[in-house]
């Protein structure tokens, strides 16, 4: 073992059988800490660092989500996973908005995927603690101009979609409408793009592809989705392969949105000026396209905005 | 409407009223009473007349000749005067002046009948005193002729005088003229005159003879008066009068009866007026009845039509209304099948995931042992064998302890062994879940069965245990309960509805009593919870149809719809209680066989549930 210090993982369980497996399966790999309950994990957290939290959704008296909710604000730094038994959407959205977790493992998990899952988590969260670490103090950091803020690309099928989110967030951000994926590699080649907002799927293809591509390739790239589509399959795959920043369910609720988006600004801020955060948000690995979707043909033109990014950035 | 008909009624009969009197008014001159009533005074006026004839003849006649007629008369006029006085047409009373005037005339005529009696009484008697005079007047005048002396002149002057005398008596007796007895009173002087000269004898027949001609004289101017005096009592201007004073009230009384006849003709006018007014307000109504009635028949015309095309759309409706209701009950079941699936998906992926997950661990553990079980056979067939030197069996043994010592072999395999109990426990735990589920669902059993409720209550808890979880502690008491008739995949849809319900009323902690109990023909069954409790309002309506206490598009509404028909198709009766804030308890009574036919739920119109879910 060449690390100086493992990384410390907190695996939270109501079923102590799953975390005698844990502790097996990983035993020598990580320093692991074990609680039964929310409540348990958080006391725990009060008193140790760790790098990443394992936690199940569906407990007595906290769930998943509230525990990964009230650990981001004990520790922001720690990647946050949420292993669940059944998608419940409420509690998927839930998860990305309040939790902003890094991964959703269903039960019953590979033990291979759960291995791959966390050493990415490891080495994201070492990264961002490194970072931290760099930046010291000024993580807070004043607004920058207007022409500085990154543009905001809306791709919907509804040509409303755009005007009505311009309004909602005022003259201060540029929003790019497009109403194909086509449109929207046009827009995201000629300006300078930090947030993409998109429904779940464009002219009936579903946008996955894209999101992930770009999240491969462009990880500065924030991803809010607007959909009223919302199922909890998608937004998983949302989150495992294009760790979408927020996920926002039509009707529009103009404050709901204007944080949605403004938020979403201020993190590709943060990541463009420290790209090692880029880890954080690093995503699986798309699997390839059919040749029939046009992503297929995107995929490689979005690869080639690396340069662009290189340039901007 | 009463108070408006009853005076309507009242104005009629008012109307007719006034009519009635006005009538009576106009009919008050009766013209046949008045004929009769003047008829009645010309027949007295006219008997007056013949009566005076009748008397007047008298004198031409011997009384005695007309008193049968007079007596006729008599009768008559009384007759006539009694219908003037009292009969139906009497004149008596009707007017003052009438009156007087009548009276006057009844006094008249009754003098005047006094004076005819009288006359006829003294009439009769003078009449025969005349006679006689008369008759002695010439036996007087021939002594009177015998006792004179003297020349021939004389006595033929005497006979001519005489003579004269005699006519003039007779004339005078019979028809007395106004200058008879100026003459006769001449003549007599006359012969007075002559008596001078005469004898004693001649002058005592001459006296006499004048004594004959004075009571003839006399007599007949008795009669005379008398005569005159009867005819001169004024009973024909009386009469007049009494008719011309009957004829004044009449003309009154017709005065009167035409001013009536003119408030008549005024109110005839009006009432026709009133008349034509409802005659143009009815004839309106009749054309508005007329153009409702034209509606009416149209619209009769027209209504079987319509009839059978609401009934048609009445029955597509209610087709529609079939389908979506079945469509409904079926989509509510659909839904807490899935909330139902979701749960036990969950309690079978926890105990699936370590188990998969240990049985990998042991799959990569087992290599390593492998390796190191490879590695200690092949140290001690070195050992074993001659062939190898010392150092290369001292190398084998050091790398197989060094592996072991790596492996720390011990250790794992408590860990394998602890492994392996915990997915033999998972895999227990999913089986018993499965056997739950079956057992929940009753799908392999047939819709009516013996059962025991407190099975069915075990299974639904197993069922819904994920939904309990949240510090939610379940209290069972059971009783020694006979087995009931019943449908057990109903029921269990039944306790798992309300088990749902009762663990979705608790907050965050708190208990659910399930308690059971024997009745008589029967069992009870109490389902109570420490949760939120429900309002009135809401408890009153909860067995409704689509009532709903979930925010939209997150129940049906149906779920206790659903528990209370079942129930209720069992014979069963299904009560709550509810106090806010305290919690809520429902009971059900079942009974212990079902009624007269072996089929639990003829009235469930839908199928009844394959596999039993619960309401959201």
């Amino acid at each position: 073992m060449n690390q100086p210090a493992k990384a410390r993982v907190l695996f939270v369980d109501d079923e102590p059988r799953v975390l005698t497996t844990m502790r097996i399966l990983f035993r020598g790999q990580y320093e692991m800490f074990f609680a039964e309950s929310g409540q348990a994990a958080l006391e725990l957290l009060k008193s140790q660092a760790v790098d990443v939290i394992v936690s199940d959704q569906r407990m007595p008296g906290m769930t998943g989500i509230e525990l990964l909710r009230a650990a981001r604000e004990l520790n922001a730094n720690a990647m946050r996973i949420l292993l669940t038994g059944y998608s419940d959407l409420n509690a998927i959205i839930g998860s990305i908005n309040e939790g902003e977790i890094f991964r959703f493992v269903n039960k019953p998990w590979s033990n291979e995927d759960l291995t791959t899952t966390l050493q990415r988590a490891v080495s994201a969260a070492r990264a961002s603690r490194a970072a931290a670490a760099r930046a010291g103090g000024q993580t807070q950091q004043t607004p920058p101009a207007a022409e500085q803020i990154a543009g905001v690309l809306v791709l919907d099928d509804d040509p409303q979609v755009p005007s009505k989110i311009q309004s909602v967030l005022g003259s201060d951000y540029r929003v790019f409408g497009a109403r194909s994926m086509e449109e929207a590699v046009g827009v995201l080649e000629r300006e300078q793009i930090g947030v993409v907002v998109s429904d779940t799927r464009v002219q009936d293809h579903p946008i996955i592809n894209l999101i992930g591509t770009l999240k491969q390739h462009h990880p500065e790239l924030v991803s809010v989705i607007l959909t009223e589509r919302a199922d909890a399959g998608s937004a998983i795959e949302l989150i495992n392969q294009g760790q979408i920043y927020r996920f926002v369910t039509k009707p529009i609720l103009d404050s709901q949105c204007k944080i949605a988006v403004t938020s979403a600004v201020r993190q590709h801020q943060r990541l463009t000026q420290n790209p090692e955060l880029t880890q954080r948000y690093e995503v699986e690995r798309t699997p390839p396209p059919p040749p029939s979707s046009p992503a297929a043909g995107l995929s490689e033109r979005v690869k080639s905005l690396r340069s662009w990014v290189k340039r901007w950035v | 409407m009463k108070i408006r008909q009853i005076l309507l009624v009242l104005l009629a009969a008012v109307a007719i009223g006034v009519l009635a009197f006005l009538l009576f008014k106009t009919q008050s001159v009766d013209t046949n009473l008045h004929q009769l009533r003047l008829a009645n005074i010309r027949a007295v006026d006219n008997l007056d007349v013949d009566y005076n004839r009748n008397v007047m003849q008298v004198r031409t006649t011997s009384l005695g000749d007309t008193t049968d007629d007079r007596g006729e008369l008599t009768r008559r006029i009384g007759d006539a005067l009694n219908e003037i006085d009292q009969g139906p047409a009497a004149l008596h009373g009707l007017d003052p002046e009438l009156d007087q005037a009548l009276a006057t005339f009844l006094d008249t005529i009754q003098d005047k009948f006094e004076l005819s009696f009288d006359f006829e009484a003294r009439g009769t008697l003078l009449t025969q005193r005349l006679i006689n005079s008369l008759d002695s007047i010439p036996v007087h005048a021939d002594a009177t002729l015998a006792a004179v002396s003297g020349s021939a002149e004389v006595r033929e002057r005497l006979g001519d005088l005489l003579r004269q005398i005699k006519a003039e008596a007779i004339t005078f007796a019979l028809t007395p003229t106004p200058v008879n007895q100026p003459v006769l009173a001449e003549r007599l002087t006359e012969l007075d005159g002559i008596a001078e000269q005469q004898s004693s004898a001649f002058r005592e027949a001459a006296q006499r003879l004048r004594a004959g001609v004075d009571e003839v004289l006399g007599d007949k101017t008795e009669l005379m008066n008398k005569l005159n005096n009867f005819l001169g009592r004024p009973t024909g201007p009386q009469l007049q009068a009494v008719e011309q004073a009957y004829l004044n009230w009449h003309e009154r009384q017709v005065a009167v009866a035409n001013q009536y006849r003119l408030w008549l003709v005024a109110y005839a006018a009006i009432l026709l007026l009133g008349l034509g007014w409802l005659g143009i307000r009815l004839s309106r109504s009749y054309r508005e009845l007329d153009q409702a009635n034209a509606g009416l028949q149209h619209a009769n015309e027209t209504l079987e039509a319509q009839v059978a095309t609401r009934t048609q759309d009445l029955s597509q409706a209610l087709d529609h209304l079939r389908a979506s209701q079945a469509q409904l009950i079926q989509s509510e079941k659909m839904a807490s099948l899935g909330q139902m699936v979701a749960g036990v998906a969950h309690e079978i992926n926890t105990p699936l995931g370590y188990a998969r997950s240990n049985a990998e661990i042991v799959r990569s553990s087992l290599a390593d042992f492998r390796a190191l079980c490879d590695a200690q056979t092949r140290a001690l067939t070195l050992m074993v064998g001659d062939s190898a030197s010392d150092e290369e069996v001292a190398q084998a043994l050091s790398q197989a302890q060094a592996l072991g010592e790596s492996l720390n072999a011990e250790e794992l395999g408590a860990d394998l062994d602890n492994l392996l109990a915990d997915t033999d426990h998972g895999l227990q735990q999913i089986s018993e879940l499965v056997g739950g589920l079956k057992d929940f669902s009753r799908v392999d059993r047939s819709r009516t069965d013996l059962f025991n409720v407190n099975d069915g209550l075990d299974s639904a808890l197993k069922i819904c245990n994920n939904q309990l979880k949240h510090g939610i502690e379940v209290v069972r008491s059971y009783g020694q309960l006979p087995q009931i008739e019943c449908s057990p995949s109903q029921l269990n849809q039944v306790f798992l509805n309300l088990l749902t319900n009762a663990a979705q009323a608790i907050d965050s902690s708190g208990k659910i009593f399930v308690h059971t109990a024997p009745e008589n023909d029967g069992v009870a069954i109490r389902i109570m919870d420490t949760g939120s409790g429900m309002p009135e309002d809401v408890r009153e309506r909860i067995f409704e149809p689509f009532f709903t206490t979930k925010p939209v598009g997150k129940g049906t509404g149906l779920g206790l719809s659903i528990v209370f028909r079942i129930i209720e198709d069992h014979g069963g009766r299904i009560q709550v209680r509810s106090a806010l804030g305290k919690g809520s308890e429902f009971v059900i009574h079942l009974p212990l066989k079902q009624q007269g036919s072996s089929n639990v739920a003829p009235a469930t119109e839908p199928p009844p549930p394959e596999a039993a879910v619960a309401a959201a």
